[in-house]
């Protein structure tokens, strides 16, 4: 290679590492503002200022939803399998709404420690199975609901 | 090997070259792209939760993988553009910013009507691989605008080379928001080779053949562009002029 291909090369890299470091380092300092939510242990440890407006992510827990009869008021549990953190919620669930399947609730904590959810969000995983597969595996007793997607805090 | 990358920048040798591959490539983009879209949107098992919205995923899924190749095919053009000066890179780098910014929409119309029916929205500005992108898609119309915007064309090659080269660290962002940070966008899906768990044969078959199509049409399309801006970046020359001339 030429000399000044060299140098011109050298200048590029320089930029591109520069540029790359910098980024790296905003990443860093935003790493927790990027989290799009916090996991019911996250809010057991206190990470998250009571009176925020915050968003919660989690698994439904199964058995847990109480449906109003007379209104869209509903009730719920959601849990990281270490904490759970009831949530009450007023209005239209989405499609995938399902027990044992993750949601992320946009709201604030109650004073009774109720999360009091003005959104709620279906989270899907990144399994896709066939009614036929999701059968067979019932039937041969695995759950693929251990993979949340959720990642662990 | 140095003979061969010189013979490569000469625009006359590409278009000769590829007047000779692009009958196959369209070929086996025709092939693959109908294989996957008739077995994809149409035969395609649904999914145990979303039923048959699932199939939207086939063709997100294909497209937005394809989208992340254009900063860094773009940032290797400029580099050469920017080293050795070769007229070509540039004439494919120009050519792949408007490409790109069609593959980023594509991505981001398909994910939304898919979340509108799975999540409950269709954009959530706090989940950072949706806004990542978004911002893929404006740092794309931001390339074209640089181009047009500078009349040297010269000057545009290099401002333009170095802002698909920054921009790719945005495609490592893109990648990894899933895994960094709490999204409600999935995880890219492992692939199992089993027929009786998740992710199965079934899925990725149909999914792998689209993406080697949208591939292929990328490749095609990128072809047919950068011919074009050589015939139009040529036209003094004696060989296209023979080239018109003979037609």
């Amino acid at each position: 290679m030429r000399p000044h291909r060299k140098k011109r090369l050298a200048i590029i890299a320089f930029i591109a590492l520069s540029m790359s470091a910098a980024a790296g380092l905003t990443m860093f300092a935003l790493s927790q503002n990027i989290n799009m939510f916090y996991s019911p242990t996250q809010i057991a440890n206190g990470e998250v200022a009571n009176d925020l407006h915050f968003r919660i992510g989690g698994m439904v827990k199964a058995g847990s939803v109480e449906k109003s009869q007379d209104s869209l008021k509903v009730n719920f549990v959601t849990t990281d399998f270490v904490n759970d953190v009831p949530i009450q919620y007023e209005g239209i669930l989405p499609d995938l709404f399902r027990e044992g399947q993750g949601v992320v609730a946009e709201g604030a904590l109650s004073a009774q420690g109720i999360f009091v959810a003005t959104k709620v969000l279906a989270k899907h995983d990144e399994n896709y199975m066939s009614p036929e597969v999701k059968a067979a595996m019932e039937a041969a007793g695995a759950s693929p609901q251990n993979h949340s997607g959720l990642s662990e805090q | 090997m140095w003979l061969w990358f010189a013979k490569l920048g000469s625009p006359k040798w590409f278009y000769e070259l590829s007047s000779k591959w692009l009958p196959w490539l369209v070929g086996a983009m025709a092939i693959l792209l109908s294989v996957g879209v008739i077995w994809g949107l149409l035969f395609l098992p649904p999914d145990y939760q979303q039923g048959y919205s699932s199939r939207i995923l086939i063709v997100h899924v294909a497209v937005a993988g394809t989208s992340l190749a254009f900063f860094p095919l773009m940032a290797v053009a400029g580099t050469i553009t920017l080293v050795w000066r070769m007229k070509l890179a540039d004439m494919v780098a120009k050519n792949a910013a408007p490409l790109g910014a069609w593959f980023s929409f594509i991505t981001l119309a398909t994910g939304s009507i898919w979340g509108s029916v799975s999540w409950g929205t269709w954009w959530e500005w706090t989940d950072s691989r949706l806004v990542s992108m978004l911002f893929q898609f404006f740092l794309l119309l931001g390339v074209i605008s640089l181009r047009s915007a500078l009349e040297d064309s010269d000057k545009a090659a290099k401002a333009c080379a170095l802002l698909s080269i920054v921009g790719c660290i945005n495609v490592v962002i893109i990648k990894y928001s899933v895994e960094w940070w709490n999204t409600l966008h999935q995880p890219s899906s492992p692939v199992s080779l089993s027929p009786d768990s998740p992710n199965g044969p079934e899925f990725w078959i149909a999914t792998g053949i689209m993406i080697l199509a949208v591939y292929l049409f990328l490749a095609v399309s990128l072809i047919l562009a950068t011919r074009n801006e050589i015939l139009v970046r040529e036209r003094q020359a004696q060989w296209v002029q023979d080239l018109v001339r003979q037609e």
